[in-house]
């Protein structure tokens, strides 16, 4: 891979992002004109284009209190989700490692419906996170311990023992619904099947502090990623602190996932698609391969909500069903060539 | 007189639980050769690996330049004590010139950027190695033996005084063999210090001035490879028996092994 392919994809991205933004918040049930968008949003960077106020009062309203906030979360939540892929990838040694597929996602969702059983969500601040945090971080561990029991486990015992993990949490949030009173299990409903409907700038402070502390932290991190990816022997002959690290990438990878679960339910093959898709582009190496991943997966993920608003008249589709739409096909693709390749 | 590079005092290692090496002592100086060799489950990987220090003696000590190696801070023994292993778990969309370029971890720690004294041991690591033309490569595209020199580049890059090497030559043709042993030479020279366990007892004699052999977790034999081979300890050990055959009107000495059951020769 060459310097110049690494620079243009990084390009391609830096213009795609706010592109696909403009698109995101220009359309929708109610269509606002791109350009008049355009403007209004530079205007507010304090960027002027022209004299004149570029969209009416109610449209500038739908703009900013309807739809960018809900499409800023969904950059954040893809951007977060595509580094924690990216990082956990480089952790399990595994190219096919992912958020979801290693019972974080789930995990993240038994402790949201935690905290909405025990009434937390609707008194503690924060609480809602927190427990979204700590289901992740519970998860990941514990397919990392079970996974790591016998040796270094194949991609099959690594994927079957989160396919199990997630099982388990997905079992505890069944029986946690069915024990929660009634009026608490529309919200859990609502938000487990993943969306950004109703989100405000609440939301997208809330994910800014999570996500961005622990995407940028992730990344600040990309060297100890890389070494590690060499192997415990040879990260530890290296001077790693291998065990100190590891910690490290499974509390900010939580602190990413958890949350991102929290704000917008589960939203899978984010974290496995965009990193997949990159390594042919910027190559292996964490440094590029983190950032990249951030562009890319706020990309995807902007453009899986403005799929799930507009492909239909009547109703608007579950997030998570659109990124698992695509994701799903492109992660058997990927799983046929690794398992030819091995 | 100075203290020497490396020295193991009573080395007792238990790997899982089981106890592997019994009491090893061991001393070597500043550009110091050593072929490590030893029958299978002698205990050689572990003893390399505790002189590297990823493994904690359950009884004696390691002593790197007279320091007890528990009180070295873990950058300062990874620039001074390089491990290269023979199996290579990197990421297969890693370049080879990444790859090295992580040698230089131990120089530079999680933060600091690399800078052109990083990238110029990179690039002679590749150019003595002979990887030049492979530093923009996919390890994933390169064959074993390939790759073994990329990770004997990353020992090189880290500029250690101590090299340990497990098994370098395995995966490697003639041709490759010869010339990893050269470039260890060419290192050696310059007054570091390295220690190689090799299977090829042929080869281990051939480049090693001095050779210690390892059984069952004890030092059975140590000195110049031809008393070591020819002496009774690595016959036991290996149940063959050895003859040296000098070449005439050269200096070397070719080794032949017999299998002791049914008489069969190899030469190797």
């Amino acid at each position: 891979m060459t310097d110049a392919r690494r620079r243009r994809t990084f390009l391609v991205l830096a213009i795609a992002l706010p592109v696909v933004v403009t698109l995101g918040v220009s359309m929708g049930s109610v269509s606002l004109p791109p350009l008049g968008v355009a403007r209004s949003l530079l205007a507010a960077v304090g960027v002027p284009l022209g004299g004149s106020a570029p969209l009416p009062p109610s449209s500038e309203a739908i703009l900013w209190s309807v739809r960018l906030p809900r499409v800023l979360l969904a950059a954040l939540v893809g951007g977060g989700l595509a580094v924690v892929g990216a990082a956990l990838q480089s952790l399990f040694r595994n190219p096919m490692a992912d958020a979801g597929l290693l019972g974080v996602g789930p995990g993240a969702a038994l402790g949201a419906v935690v905290a909405v059983h025990l009434g937390w969500a609707h008194q503690v601040f924060l609480a809602l996170p927190l427990c979204a945090f700590a289901g992740a971080m519970a998860a990941v561990v514990a397919v990392y311990l079970l996974a790591h029991a016998g040796g270094r486990p194949s991609l099959h015992g690594l994927l079957l023992t989160g396919l199990a993990v997630a099982a388990l949490a997905a079992a505890g949030t069944s029986v946690l619904l069915v024990a929660t009173e009634e009026f608490r299990v529309r919200t859990v409903l609502f938000w487990l099947a993943g969306g950004l409907e109703g989100r405000g700038w609440e939301h997208v402070r809330l994910g800014a502090v999570f996500i961005l502390t622990g995407a940028l932290a992730l990344i600040t991190l990309a060297r100890p990623i890389d070494v590690l990816s060499l192997g415990e022997d040879e990260a530890a002959a290296l001077s790693l602190p291998v065990h100190a690290t590891r910690m490290a990438i499974f509390v900010l990878a939580s602190l990413v996932a958890g949350p991102a679960t929290a704000l917008a339910g589960s939203v899978p093959f984010v974290g496995l698609v965009a990193p997949h898709a990159l390594r042919p582009l910027v190559g292996g190496l964490a440094r590029r391969l983190l950032p990249a991943s951030f562009l890319a997966g706020a990309v995807l993920v902007v453009v899986a909500d403005l799929a799930a608003r507009t492909v239909s008249d009547r109703l608007d589709l579950p997030l998570g069903s659109v990124t698992a739409f695509v994701g799903a096909p492109y992660f058997l693709f990927a799983l046929r060539t690794q398992e030819g390749r091995a | 007189m100075s203290a020497p590079l490396v020295e193991a005092t009573g080395l007792e290692v238990e790997r899982g639980g089981r106890p592997v090496l019994h009491g090893v002592d061991l001393t070597i100086g500043h550009g110091e050769g050593l072929a490590l060799v030893g029958p299978n489950a002698a205990g050689k990987s572990t003893l390399v690996r505790t002189l590297a220090g990823l493994l904690r003696p359950r009884r004696g000590t390691v002593r790197l330049k007279g320091r007890l190696l528990s009180d070295w801070p873990r950058e300062a023994l990874a620039r001074t004590v390089a491990l290269v292993t023979p199996d290579d778990e990197a990421p297969p969309m890693l370049t080879v010139a990444d790859r090295v370029m992580l040698g230089r971890y131990p120089h530079r720690g999680p933060l600091r950027p690399f800078t052109r004294e990083d990238e110029e041991a990179v690039t002679r690591a590749l150019r003595q190695t002979g990887i030049e033309a492979l530093a923009g490569r996919r390890l994933g595209t390169l064959s074993a033996g390939e790759r073994q020199l990329v990770l004997l580049a990353r020992g090189l890059a880290q500029e250690p005084e101590v090299l340990l090497l497990d098994e370098p030559a395995a995966h490697l043709d003639i041709g490759h063999q010869l010339q990893l042993f050269r470039v260890v030479d060419q290192v050696r020279q310059c007054g570091v210090c390295v220690l190689a366990v090799i299977h090829d007892l042929q080869r281990a004699a051939a480049w090693a001035p001095r050779m210690a052999l390892l059984h069952e977790g004890r030092l059975l034999a140590d000195g110049r490879p031809r008393d070591v081979l020819v002496g009774e300890a690595a016959a036991r050990s290996f149940g063959v028996a050895i003859r040296a055959h000098e070449v005439p009107e050269t200096a070397e000495v070719v080794f032949r092994f017999l299998d002791r059951e049914g008489s069969q020769e190899t030469r190797g």
